[in-house]
């Protein structure tokens, strides 16, 4: 066991996690932050995907261990953040999610696409994603809802 | 009764799905994020090799009674789904392997620890004593006579042959166009982002096996447990919490259902298993792979005259409950004519056993491989007669003035306008700008092509349909209770589940189109068989036409009750009165349902005195005018670009032009076209679980099997028909699978229209850069020759 201490959501966190925990285990089993998902655990399809010290990360090849002084942030700990209630209105709006599994990740990797590439087009927007599999939607509505708040925030 | 049905949140309206909050959020509930207290954690030892006999399993010294194997599974039932048609063969699948194994990971022992970890560090101990044994990788030549069988009291490896002798050689001889091909599609995983998963536990109080799963169908989860464990379905109960993608992937009672249910029982503790994406890969490849060896008769306009066909399904080592090993191939042999009229149809096929996961019915089921096979048949055959694929097509579908259609293997095709489909996709897809564009020649070089595939979707299959086929489960029929809460909420209660398709929202569309109540104040309560009434579950784009008919049925009963109770508050005669915007309103007043339902429950003494003493809990069934299914149909045109130098297939446009009748959430509806259609083009260019020649699956993560991502599909572009249903309640069709059958044969003749010049043709699905590549070198051979 070793021990880590991190800030997950804002609120510091010391926990003793064995070497071989991930960060995604540790988030959902140890701290019960189940919004975040665990899709294919090799670091592919980004059901998985969180933000550390403000950048998108793979949760299922991220070891808890590593994590020592990272500020985590969750799907839980975004729902107050201005642009994420700017993309859950328009992943409504576009039908961008339907089993709602890849949704948490999907919506990380959004959010830092708005902050990072405010001018990205479609193209961009795609390519930014494709960290990020979705099984149910073809994308279609996912882009859709992108573009809606890169071009809502921009008028 | 009027319907609600321009207030804007009835049935057709784009309403915003009531699930969507709580994913959003992150505040879904899957299997995986259930803990129960005391849980413990299991991890499946599964098999290493594909055909091998156990001569023994060694449990690892000191973890003895952490682990178990068949031997443990005292009065466990091995798991059977037998098909009533003459000749299937029967396969026993013990839920842990019991003398022999017959796939790459088939499970045979179960390892439980407090955690995962622990769990499968045990597991890695667990020593298996193979002695291994020739593998049936191939299914045409685990046919052959001599082949390794898997069952060896079968005598040979064919779950069952089947055959439609049409008499074709009078029409063979005359046709002036014959066309053979030999065509195939990879075996693919399904791949749900969310995998599978079971928690387990034994309830005390009520003295029953309470099993939490992912499951598409929890009725016949439960049925199938009871069967296996030897409860009474009393003992039994199935929740299904929030879904993480099914597909059909989660359509099935799984071995380690039955396996955890047992050890919940024998432990009395909780207990879960989830699986993980190599389990899923390399266990769970179990779909798609079919083989056709297909020829076509034709006049010299390509008008179809005849088909006759030899089909092989690999259907893996054992029979899935409920819908066993044999539908695959049988749908095959009745859906081959697809969406085309015919004089002569002969088809023979063949459900083979190979070393291999147990086949399971993919989204589309049958008919991704059949469009693909008889659509690249017909684009060849408009190439021997020289018109345009479009036009070929044209001469062989049933107008609208045929309808409703029986075709040559007796599908009633209920409505519709066929041939208007494929010209509006011809108009959409601009057939005539693609033309000049080949023409005028790509400035990178690459070659550009159109392709079409035209197809129907038969969807809430009734009893008439399924009880020939004689397996675990035959559907008919469709229930739904529903309550008025004593403040006037409406509880909607139904047995089929939501994996995605938003039920939740749509069924409250429907109480809002017959009651008038507001969709807020509507809750849908589903994936729970002790709260739910008996249904065969989320299966064959069911849900909107039987779910969707059954909340209609229940929803006009009610309104019948909630009429009486509310002409006595108006003091009215009930004949006066109508039910509309969540109110009865009469001559000269009205009620609110609330004020109904407040009577009901805590002022009887303002009820009549005749009042139904139902009251205001009720079920109500449903079943369709005509149970032969609703028919929608597609025409699918691509648009690709082919890079014959490095085998690329790029997709320059796609259009779906679809007729699901009257829609009951056009937003839904097309997410459920889109997201087909992705998986469709995962089936045409990328999706592929190889297998080499001892059984082995060769791809085990996400980085070598290829799931399609956001830069390999395209804006899709759809168009509607809606021409109703005279069949449903509403006119609704089912649709939830019709995306994902068209890509296959769309982008295959895209590609074969980009490289005619050439000589090519591909006639396997996935094209992958290899398989064009080898194709285009082929031709060059064959043209040098």
């Amino acid at each position: 066991m070793k021990t880590v201490n991190m800030k997950v959501n804002g609120q510091p966190v010391t926990a003793a996690v064995e070497p071989r925990m991930q960060l995604a285990d540790f988030l959902r089993e140890q701290l019960r932050l189940t919004g975040t998902h665990v899709g294919c655990e090799h670091g592919v399809c980004g059901a998985c995907t969180v933000e550390i010290d403000g950048m998108p990360a793979r949760s299922c090849i991220t070891y808890a261990a590593m994590c020592e002084g990272a500020e985590v942030r969750t799907i839980e700990g975004l729902v107050d953040d201005p642009i994420m209630s700017h993309l859950r209105e328009a992943f409504a709006a576009e039908h961008a999610l339907q089993c709602g599994y890849c949704t948490p990740g999907m919506l990380v990797t959004a959010r830092d696409i708005v902050l990072r590439l405010p001018d990205a087009d479609d193209a961009r927007v795609r390519e930014e994603l494709s960290g990020n599999l979705c099984r149910c939607t073809g994308y279609v509505g996912i882009v859709r809802a992108i573009r809606r708040v890169l071009d809502e925030r921009k008028s | 009764m009027s319907m609600n049905t321009t207030s804007g949140r009835g049935i057709g309206a784009r309403l915003r799905r009531r699930e969507d909050e709580r994913f959003l959020r992150g505040q879904g509930e899957y299997v995986g994020d259930i803990r129960l207290d005391g849980m413990l954690e299991v991890a499946f030892v599964r098999s290493a090799v594909a055909h091998a006999r156990l001569r023994g399993i060694e449990k690892p010294a000191g973890f003895e009674d952490r682990v178990f194997t068949a031997a443990d599974l005292a009065g466990v039932r091995p798991i059977r789904a037998v098909s009533g048609l003459k000749g299937f063969k029967v396969s026993e699948q013990p839920v842990l392997a019991r003398d022999k194994v017959r796939y790459v990971g088939e499970l045979i022992a179960m390892c439980v620890a407090p955690t995962r970890a622990e769990a499968e560090d045990i597991a890695a101990q667990v020593f298996v004593d193979y002695e291994e044994l020739p593998a049936v990788s191939d299914m045409l030549e685990g046919r052959k006579p001599g082949a390794p069988l898997l069952h060896e009291a079968w005598g040979d490896n064919v779950f069952l042959e089947t055959f439609v002798d049409g008499n074709i050689a009078e029409i063979a001889r005359r046709a002036p166009v014959k066309i053979t091909r030999r065509l195939r599609t990879a075996r693919q995983c399904m791949s749900p982002i969310e995998g599978r998963g079971v928690v387990a536990q034994w309830d005390r109080r009520l003295d029953q096996l309470v099993v939490i799963s992912a499951a598409q169908m929890p009725h016949i989860t439960r049925s199938g447990l009871a069967e296996c464990l030897g409860l009474d379905h009393g003992k039994v109960r199935v929740i299904s919490p929030d879904v993480g993608g099914g597909f059909g992937y989660k359509g099935i009672l799984l071995p380690e259902e039955v396996c955890l249910g047992w050890l919940a029982m024998h432990l009395q503790k909780p207990v879960r298993w989830l699986e993980d994406r190599r389990e899923q890969l390399t266990a769970n490849a179990n779909c798609r792979e079919h083989h056709y060896d297909l020829t076509v008769y034709a006049d010299n306009d390509g008008r179809l005259l005849a088909i006759d066909c030899e089909a092989t399904v690999d259907a893996g080592a054992y029979s899935s409950y409920p819908f066993s090993a044999c539908l695959e191939a049988a749908q095959v042999a009745s859906i081959l004519p697809g969406p085309y009229k015919f004089d002569a149809y002969r088809c023979r096929t063949w459900s083979v056993a190979t070393n291999k996961p147990p086949i399971l019915p993919y989204r589309g089921v049958a008919r991704t491989g059949v469009c693909f096979a008889l659509e690249v048949a017909i684009d060849a055959v408009a190439r021997a007669v020289g018109r345009e694929p479009w036009e070929v097509r044209l001469e062989s579908l049933p107008t609208r003035e045929m309808m409703p259609f029986d075709n040559i293997t007796k599908k009633h095709f209920d409505s519709g306008d066929y041939p208007e489909c494929l010209r509006r996709a011809v108009a959409a897809i601009d057939v005539g700008a693609i033309r000049e564009r080949q023409r005028r020649g790509e400035p990178d070089g690459r070659r550009i092509g159109v392709g079409f595939a035209i197809f129907c979707e038969q969807a809430a299959h009734g009893t008439s349909v399924y009880y020939g086929w004689g397996i675990p489960m035959v559907p008919g029929h469709e229930q739904c209770q529903a309550r008025l809460t004593p403040d006037g909420v409406l509880e909607l209660r139904i047995g089929a589940h939501s994996h995605g398709q938003g039920l939740e929202t749509t069924m409250a569309q429907v109480a809002h189109s017959v009651l008038g109540i507001e969709p807020e104040n509507v809750r849908l309560i589903h994936g729970d068989t002790a709260l739910s009434p008996y249904s065969t579950g989320t299966w064959g784009s069911r849900c909107a036409v039987m779910s969707g008919g059954a909340v209609a049925a229940a929803c006009k009963e009610m309104a019948k009750r909630v009429a009486k109770i509310g002409a006595h508050l108006l003091q009215t005669d009930v004949s006066l009165v109508r039910v509309a915007d969540g109110q009865v309103i009469g001559p000269s007043g009205s009620v609110t349902l609330k004020e109904i339902a407040y009577t009901w429950y805590r002022a009887p003494q303002n009820l009549p005195s005749d009042v139904d003493p139902g009251g205001l809990e009720l079920t109500a069934g449903y079943k369709p005018v005509r149970d032969t299914g609703t028919f929608s149909y597609a025409c699918h045109a691509a648009v690709v670009a082919v890079d014959v130098e490095i085998g690329t297939v790029e997709i320059l446009k796609y259009v779906v032009v679809e007729d699901g009748g009257v829609l009951l959430n056009p937003m839904i509806v097309d997410g459920q076209i889109y997201g087909g259609t992705a998986q469709g083009i995962g089936t045409a260019l990328y999706e592929e679980m190889p297998f080499d020649a001892n059984g082995q699956p060769l791809a085990s993560t996400l980085a070598d099997y290829l799931l399609p991502g956001p830069t390999e599909v395209p804006d899709i572009v759809i168009e509607h028909m809606e021409t109703p249903s005279p069949y449903s309640e509403f006119g609704q069709k089912g649709i939830g699978e019709g995306g994902a059958i068209g890509p296959p044969a769309a982008i295959a003749n895209a590609v074969n229209d980009a490289l005619k010049d050439l000589g090519v043709e591909i006639t396997e699905v996935p094209i992958t850069p290899a398989r064009l590549l080898s194709a285009i070198a082929a031709a060059k051979v064959r043209s040098a020759a």
